[in-house]
């Protein structure tokens, strides 16, 4: 398991990837799907999922849908054409950091 | 495996239970535990109980669920415009609980506005007359101060040389327009038969179109007006007389007499412009004004001169040159004309004043009131008087507003009690009432439009204007928008800072109320609206009674059943006299008398003011010289108009020296000094106008007295006037028999037709044209009378709201006065005694400040009325009953309630 600390920083940047690699989702499915992706090294804690995902919501990146099954409603998000940018933009600027940190640490990456 | 039905209620009122409320989260958290849970039931096979709680757990337990929730509202809830959301709702929810301070409010507020809007655009449209001239900033009228011993006058006319001259040789001056005007012309294309009379017509140099910006449609601007016998033209006026054709190289026949080609068409003067001619005429040619524009006559002031100035010029240092100017050029003139001693010097040493000044352009419809302007002018104190109007009705408007939102803030006590207790800050309360406020000014802002668009036609029609609101604006929106916002802000920054300073201990004790009725400015405020509607009434009585002293007042003539037939003279040579002899024949028509000189003020009506002196005086003292208007009259003159002969005879066929003989007005008499026998006595003027020699005299025998009659404006005093008897076709005059009017107008009419073939029939009443001389000071009356009343409407909305929230708040003493025996009466004393007080106290504030005023306004007229105690006591009783009205009706609701239903509440 990572460090809660280091995956603060990178939350929305993990929420945006996955929600643009796989479209409309729902809260338990990302952080289900997060689960997976990370080998259950990342566990997305829902304390900071939920609020992260009104957040993103409120600022117009990305769209909801609610869809009852039964007495359950489930509310799916999906990206706006804002948060595909946003998206790309966060991950193509991860990489230069983590690109940055192995310069500073003196390793090389793909080890 | 899925969860059923129960295992989800079960979920949701756990949850619910465990604190989570926010209705955005509920569902979604919901789903999620229910996902997580069904999960751990199918992998590991647990019980559905022992599931929920793994999975609580892993939200950190009921803290963990709160800390979600508490993370999700507090970034919801820093956008701002869900923080203006909710400022709305409530804002929303209060006014519409207390929809009739609400639409009082609203409609009071949107009354002011609508009345500030429309006094706006008046105020906008009077502010931009002439500025459409590109070169507006360096084009100067030139006018003249003249002071002669008792005469002092102000005068917009110049003599013909003097615009080439100054141009010539003053470096500053760039060039000049004359302008000159004679009165209104009958005007028909060259193979017309049927005349029109133009009175829109003006003989212009050709730098007119080089000076004004009134852009030229057809022909050359550069060259229109240079040829002999030519004329420019507007575009409506070549439609009228061309229609569907060009005017260019067509003919006019002006006066059956000249024939000129139209050489130009212009697009009508803007509306906003000092003159608005609609035909200009060269000034170069034979035609006799054409003469008069080239001779050398610096006596003879007949042309109103423009100049434009060079870029860069200085017009005081210009102005600094006049004098010597003048001296050189008109000098020698005078001298030539009072005898080789005199010198300008000896001329101002004796008091007298000749000086010529500029004014500007664009102040010339805001600030000239000189004799000889083109049209009537607006003028500035209107101008300013408005805005004040404006500004007061506004105000009174906003201070409803705020009277009753302290006057509530008792019934709002708790809720701000309870809000601060729940840990409101001060600012959030205030942009809470701020809120509400702008939604209330906003929709009082979108009625006011609606008001003003119903209303600016009758505006107009009283203010002889064509205002529109400027719909097309970007500004006119911006503006809305602002004054929405603005009078919002202002009018709620006062119960805002008021309401949110209570202290939550205080009202939630229940004493809260008592801030609500030490309302020390709110009566302030309440003094103030009505100080202001008693002004504004007291000034609309003045106004208004003024304008009737001037209808009633003894004239000296007798205006009414008189008929005058204008522009007579086109019954020249030959038809003048049949036609007054035909008039008569009718049984209808009492007498007639034809002169273009008639005892009103009017385009029509003819004035000639010339010098004259009495007989052994010295006539080269200026102080000697009489200016007295000159009249040509014909014996039936003075019968028809019913001057009164006080001493003397009236003109006499019989004598047949009357025809140089003089019948003076009180005035003259005692202005030439002739005493108290003027009968016989001898008045000599000038034989030749245009030579003013001393030694080339004529000489007048004064045969009769008449009464001073209001012949001019009662502004000014009755100047001095001699009759003459000699031809003067202007007008023919026909006082006819009462209740014959139809009868008279039709038998003229037809003898107009038979006699002046083809010309147009144009006549007026005498008494209507007495009453079109005062037409902007009845406009004022008007005006004032309406705004008057919106003033007392809006202050007595306001009372009337007060009053009903005091007897609200007084419901309890009300029905325990009445269960021990108060009478209905006495109840509405009470209630009405506070406010009563009140408007007492503002009447006794305004009275001096209307009487100062209304003062000030009378203080333009020569003849006029006394104010009198009585103008104040109707304008004081008028307030006291309307406003004691507007409280009676909720106090004696009030006081008319069962005691049963007050006291049962609680």
């Amino acid at each position: 398991m990572h460090s809660p600390e280091l995956l603060k920083g990178t939350l929305q940047t993990i929420v945006l990837k996955v929600l643009g690699d796989h479209g409309r989702m729902y809260g338990y499915e990302i952080t289900q799907r997060v689960k997976e992706l990370s080998g259950g090294t990342i566990a997305l804690t829902e304390g900071a999922l939920y609020p992260a995902l009104h957040k993103l919501e409120a600022d117009g990146l990305l769209n909801t849908e609610v869809v009852t099954i039964g007495k359950r409603v489930r509310k799916y998000y999906t990206l706006t054409a804002d948060g595909v940018v946003l998206s790309r933009d966060r991950v193509s600027e991860f990489l230069e950091f983590i690109r940055t940190m192995s310069q500073v640490l003196q390793v090389e990456l793909n080890a | 495996m899925k969860l059923t039905d129960d295992h989800i209620a079960y979920i949701r009122k756990d949850l619910l239970y465990r604190g989570l409320v926010l209705e955005s989260l509920q569902d979604e958290i919901v789903d999620h535990i229910c996902s997580a849970v069904e999960e751990a039931m199918r992998d590991d096979g647990k019980r559905f109980i022992d599931a929920y709680h793994d999975v609580l757990r892993s939200f950190g337990s009921t803290s963990g669920l709160r800390m979600v929730q508490k993370q999700t509202l507090l970034h919801e809830n820093l956008k701002p415009n869900r923080m203006l959301r909710n400022y709305l709702t409530i804002a929303w929810r209060n006014l519409h609980r207390h929809s009739f301070y609400t639409a009082i409010n609203v409609i009071g507020l949107a009354t002011g506005l609508a009345a500030c809007l429309v006094m706006v655009l008046f105020i906008m449209d009077e502010l931009r007359y002439d500025q459409y001239n590109d070169k507006a900033d360096r084009i100067y009228r030139l006018e003249a101060e003249v002071k002669l011993g008792d005469t002092h006058f102000f005068i917009n006319t110049r003599s013909a040389p003097e615009g080439l001259a100054l141009q010539e040789e003053l470096p500053e001056v760039e060039s000049f327009v004359r302008l000159r005007t004679l009165g209104s012309y009958l005007v028909k294309p060259e193979n017309g038969s049927e005349n029109t009379q133009e009175k829109r017509v003006a003989w212009a140099d050709s730098t007119f179109f080089k000076i004004f910006s009134v852009p030229v449609l057809e022909g050359n601007a550069a060259t229109a007006l240079k040829q002999p016998s030519s004329v420019a033209i507007s575009r409506s006026l070549a439609q009228k007389y061309f229609p569907n054709t060009s005017a260019l190289g067509k003919v006019l026949v002006l006066d059956n007499n000249y024939h000129a080609k139209v050489t130009a068409v212009y697009e009508d003067m803007p509306v906003a412009s000092h003159f608005h001619f609609d035909i200009l005429i060269s000034m170069i040619g034979h035609w006799p004004v054409t003469r008069e524009a080239a001779a050398v006559n610096w006596v003879a002031e007949n042309f109103v001169t423009y100049i434009l100035l060079k870029p860069g010029a200085n017009a005081q240092d210009l102005e600094r040159k006049f004098p010597a100017f003048m001296a050189k050029h008109l000098g020698p003139e005078l001298a030539k004309a009072y005898g080789n001693d005199f010198t300008m010097e000896k001329f101002f040493s004796v008091g007298n004043v000749y000086r010529v000044y500029m004014r500007p352009l664009t102040d010339i419809h805001l600030y000239s009131d000189v004799r000889g302007e083109l049209e009537p002018n607006g003028n500035i104190t209107y101008v300013y008087l408005f805005a004040v109007i404006a500004g007061f009705i506004l105000v009174i408007a906003c201070i409803n507003f705020m009277n009753l939102a302290t006057a509530r803030s008792g019934s709002r006590a708790k809720e701000v009690g309870v809000r601060k207790v729940m840990g409101s800050l001060r600012s959030h309360l205030m942009r809470q009432f701020l809120t509400e406020s702008i939604l209330i000014t906003s929709a009082a802002v979108l009625i006011a439009v609606g008001i003003a668009t119903g209303f600016l036609p009758v505006f107009n029609n009283l203010s002889a204007k064509s205002l529109e609101l400027p719909w097309q604006s970007l500004w006119f929106y911006i503006v809305l928008l602002v004054a929405a916002g603005g009078v919002g802000v202002l009018a709620g920054i006062y119960p805002a800072f008021f309401l949110s300073a209570f202290r939550p201990v205080n009202v939630l004790k229940g004493r809260g109320n008592g801030m609500a009725k030490s309302g020390v400015i709110r009566s302030a405020l309440v003094v103030f609206q009505f100080v202001i509607s008693v002004f504004m009434i007291v000034s609309a009585l003045t106004v208004n009674r003024q304008m009737q002293f001037i209808q009633n007042k003894k004239l000296g003539f007798d205006k009414e059943q008189v008929i005058i037939v204008h522009d007579a003279y086109a019954l020249r040579p030959n038809n003048v006299e049949p036609f007054k002899n035909e008039g008569l024949k009718s049984g209808a028509i009492e007498s007639a008398t034809i002169s273009g000189h008639v005892p009103v003020e009017g385009d029509f009506s003819w004035r000639s003011n010339s010098s004259f002196w009495s007989e052994g005086v010295d006539a080269a003292a200026p102080e000697n010289i009489v200016s007295m208007q000159n009249w040509s009259v014909d014996y039936d003159y003075i019968k028809t108009f019913r001057l009164h002969v006080s001493q003397g005879r009236d003109f006499s066929a019989d004598f047949l020296s009357d025809s140089s003989a003089v019948i003076l007005n009180k005035t003259a008499v005692d202005r030439f000094g002739l005493g108290d026998n003027p009968i016989g006595k001898r008045i000599l003027t000038f034989r030749n106008l245009s030579d003013l020699d001393l030694h080339n005299t004529t000489s007048f025998t004064v045969i009769g007295v008449i009464d001073d009659f209001h012949f001019s404006s009662m502004k000014r005093d009755i100047a001095p006037l001699g009759l003459f008897l000699n031809k003067s076709d202007g007008n023919v005059s026909f006082r006819f028999k009462s209740d014959r009017t139809a009868e008279a107008i039709q038998h003229i009419s037809s003898a107009w037709k038979r006699l002046a073939v083809g010309q147009p029939f144009q006549y007026s009443f005498l008494d209507e044209d007495f009453g079109n001389m005062y037409r902007a000071e009845q406009r004022l009356g008007q005006i004032f009378s309406i705004f008057a009343g919106l003033a007392i409407i809006i202050a007595c909305l306001g009372l009337f709201a007060l009053t009903a929230f005091t007897a609200g708040q007084r419901t309890k003493e009300i029905g325990i006065r009445k269960v021990l025996g108060a009478s209905v009466g006495s109840i509405v004393l009470l209630l009405s005694r506070d406010f009563g007080k009140l408007v007492v106290i503002a009447f006794v504030i305004a009275a001096p400040l209307a009487w100062y005023a209304a003062n000030w306004w009378l203080k333009g007229y020569t003849y006029k009325t006394e104010i009198g105690v009585l103008v104040f006591i109707i304008a004081g009783s008028v307030t006291f009953i309307i406003a004691m009205a507007t409280m009676s009706y909720q106090s004696i609701k009030a006081a008319g309630t069962n005691p049963v239903e007050s006291l049962r509440a609680d």
